[in-house]
């Protein structure tokens, strides 16, 4: 490992943290880290959303309590049926699904409210920063669960409402982020010029602030997600999030949980699936960051 | 911790005046203004905790009565309770409570907020604790074996077992540590708490299973983080390229000089993750039947006992902001040029 002074320049800089070598086996490599995950998310998402539509996949709902606990394998039900019969291939597509319009609403409603709230505290600045980053520490610094349990019992546990709940906790998130990038571009002399050419503070902001900064905000959705189909996961499992019977991995997980020890797959199923869904999305980020990073 | 700071040609005279000075320190001053500033934070949460629990549907005299109780009952409960009166004024009286140092009782039980609170928190700080010293055993010789050399057979599989061990969601990792260590093995209890007074070695038993589901995720992330720091630091800093010059070999770079200054950063870390770690173990406790906070605040909601809930959450809110603050702290020991916010070009 060569140690290169020369390149050293603020310690903590980026690009120091780039490999010493480039060559056509480790592009190939940087490539494969890339385009796998990528591929497992697309593939994913083209199982929970197109697949049903075109596929031969049944119900996920309304089976008969005759065909109950089938195991895996059996004629018609890939995945077997669950304790009522309903199939498990089927609900664990459709409970993907809730889970990824979930995961995709949350992070786009982060990147969007808590993008501009972050962005409009760190440009206005003073008092008005002030004000909206202690309104934001207060929703980090109340236990999401809360929120969440109030707004499920409040109003009635859905999809819509579990994700409310969950945008209580990715809006702070993204705005605290939103607004220490915008503090560093801030000063950056391309904003300078634009405020010299005569564009108003609006202007600024739409068009130089937020093109740059939303490829950070990006990435960090991309992690996000894994983090949000996981806590969409905890909530269903609290019977909070999606209301049985409509699936969602989370209450899937947690009707297994009951018969843990007689038929641990009505457990390791949904599991499985959420894990593999979670490493796609923490591998694809992780391997654009460290693209963007290298740049 | 001398060897990240103190410059040689710092003037003696500044060193002099430093007790007098103490008043005006800046540090003083910052830690001052973070507290000042999280007064209207803790305020906004119990305002919203307050809120969040008057529009819940029913209150606690419905249900403690339960279903069958007639109207009547049920009205006399609540002015028994206090809850007839408006909802400025039952938050007038609980906040003019909190700062008089009386965190009321319980609406279910009659007992008081503060020694609810004192019978649960140890064993939520007991678990984070475990969890805590199980994570940090494991991921930091992890780390310094990865960073010892990247791209290495150790590294890969640790990267491999780490982006794994973070990528599951705890509830999931409890149900299948409980599937494998208490139903097919049964060498841990699946459930319940054993107080320490009833043995220690059963007591450290009852909470394996709940640690190492909060711990593993952790531990995988710390590594990571502490990994690419170390690696950071040794393809970057100067100091490490004069720990060399001087001859120093690669293990005493690594341990004596890299790993102290990256330590400084995974603590920073730890601090701000905290908030997330105590959501954690609502859950945990949950699936594992801990009687701790997380545990105490899912009853408190569903039987909407306001006090516990308030005690609870104003718990959390203190830890989170905290948590921040030293966070911030250890940032700026960490690093000087942080303190006067330039940045050296």
């Amino acid at each position: 490992m060569a140690v290169t002074p020369s390149d050293v320049t603020v310690p903590g800089a980026l690009e120091a943290v780039t490999g010493p070598s480039v060559g056509p086996r480790s592009r190939l490599r940087s490539g494969l880290g890339l385009w796998i995950p990528a591929g497992l998310v697309a593939l994913i998402f083209f199982l929970c959303f197109v697949w049903p539509l075109i596929g031969p996949v049944g119900s996920p709902t309304g089976g008969n309590i005759l065909e109950a606990n089938l195991p895996i394998g059996s004629a018609g039900h890939v995945l077997g049926t669950d304790q009522v019969g309903n199939d498990e291939w089927a609900r664990l597509l459709y409970g993907g699904r809730a889970s990824l319009e979930i995961a995709l609403a949350v992070n786009a409603l982060g990147i969007v409210v808590g993008g501009l709230l972050g962005a409009l505290a760190a440009y206005l600045g003073d008092w008005r920063d002030a004000v909206i980053m202690r309104v934001l520490d207060v929703f980090i610094a109340f236990p999401a669960l809360v929120l969440a349990i109030a707004i499920a019992e409040g109003l009635g546990p859905s999809e819509v409402h579990t994700i409310w709940a969950l945008s209580f906790f990715s809006v702070p998130a993204f705005a605290r982020l939103a607004r220490a990038e915008t503090l560093r571009i801030r000063e950056l002399n391309f904003i300078a010029a634009a405020g010299l050419s005569g564009t108003g503070p609006v202007r600024t902001l739409v068009r130089h602030v937020m093109p740059n900064i939303v490829p950070q905000l990006m990435t960090f959705a991309l992690l996000g997600m894994g983090i949000i189909i996981v806590l969409e996961g905890a909530l269903s499992f609290l019977g909070l999030g999606v209301p049985p019977p409509a699936p969602s991995w989370g209450n899937m997980i947690s009707a297994g949980e009951s018969v843990l020890s007689v038929t641990p797959r009505f457990v390791f199923i949904p599991s499985i699936a959420l894990f593999v869904t979670v490493v796609s999305f923490n591998l694809l980020g992780d391997a654009l960051r460290s693209r963007w990073s290298q740049r | 911790m001398s060897s990240t700071s103190a410059p040689l040609s710092a003037p003696l005279a500044a060193r002099a005046g430093r007790a007098s000075r103490l008043a005006g320190s800046p540090t003083l001053r910052f830690i001052l203004r973070r507290v000042l500033a999280a007064i209207p934070v803790l305020f906004g949460v119990t305002l919203l905790t307050f809120v969040v629990m008057n529009s819940l549907p029913g209150d606690a005299a419905q249900e403690l009565l339960g279903a069958s109780a007639t109207p009547a009952e049920v009205h006399e409960l609540s002015v028994k309770l206090g809850l007839d009166k408006p909802f400025v004024t039952r938050y007038w009286d609980w906040l003019h409570g909190l700062v008089t140092g009386h965190l009321g009782h319980s609406l279910a039980s009659g007992q008081s907020v503060a020694s609810i609170l004192a019978s649960d928190l140890p064993v939520t700080f007991e678990l984070i604790l475990y969890a805590f010293l199980l994570s940090l055993v494991i991921a930091v010789p992890m780390a310094i074996l990865s960073a010892r050399r990247p791209g290495g057979i150790f590294d890969r599989i640790s990267m491999v077992f780490s982006m794994s061990g973070l990528s599951i969601a705890p509830y999931v990792l409890a149900l299948l540590l409980i599937w494998v260590f208490a139903v097919k093995l049964g060498v841990l209890p699946a459930i319940g708490w054993v107080p320490p007074d009833q043995g220690l070695g059963q007591n450290i038993r009852s909470l394996t299973l709940p640690a190492v589901s909060i711990a593993l995720p952790l531990l995988c992330f710390y590594a990571r983080l502490l990994r690419a720091d170390l690696i950071e630091q040794l393809q970057s800093e100067d100091y490490v390229v004069t720990a060399r010059a001087k001859g120093a070999g690669p293990w005493a770079v690594l341990l004596r000089h890299t790993l102290r200054n990256s330590a400084f950063g995974l603590i920073t870390v730890i601090a701000l993750n905290f908030g997330t770690l105590l959501g954690t173990t609502v859950i945990i406790e949950d699936i594992f039947g801990l009687p701790g906070i997380g545990h105490e605040l899912l009853t408190a909601i569903s039987n909407r006992d306001t006090p516990v809930v308030e005690g609870a959450v104003l718990v959390f809110a203190v830890v989170v902001v905290m948590s921040n603050l030293v966070a911030d702290l250890l940032y700026s020991a960490l690093d000087p040029r942080v303190r006067y916010g330039s940045n050296p070009k």
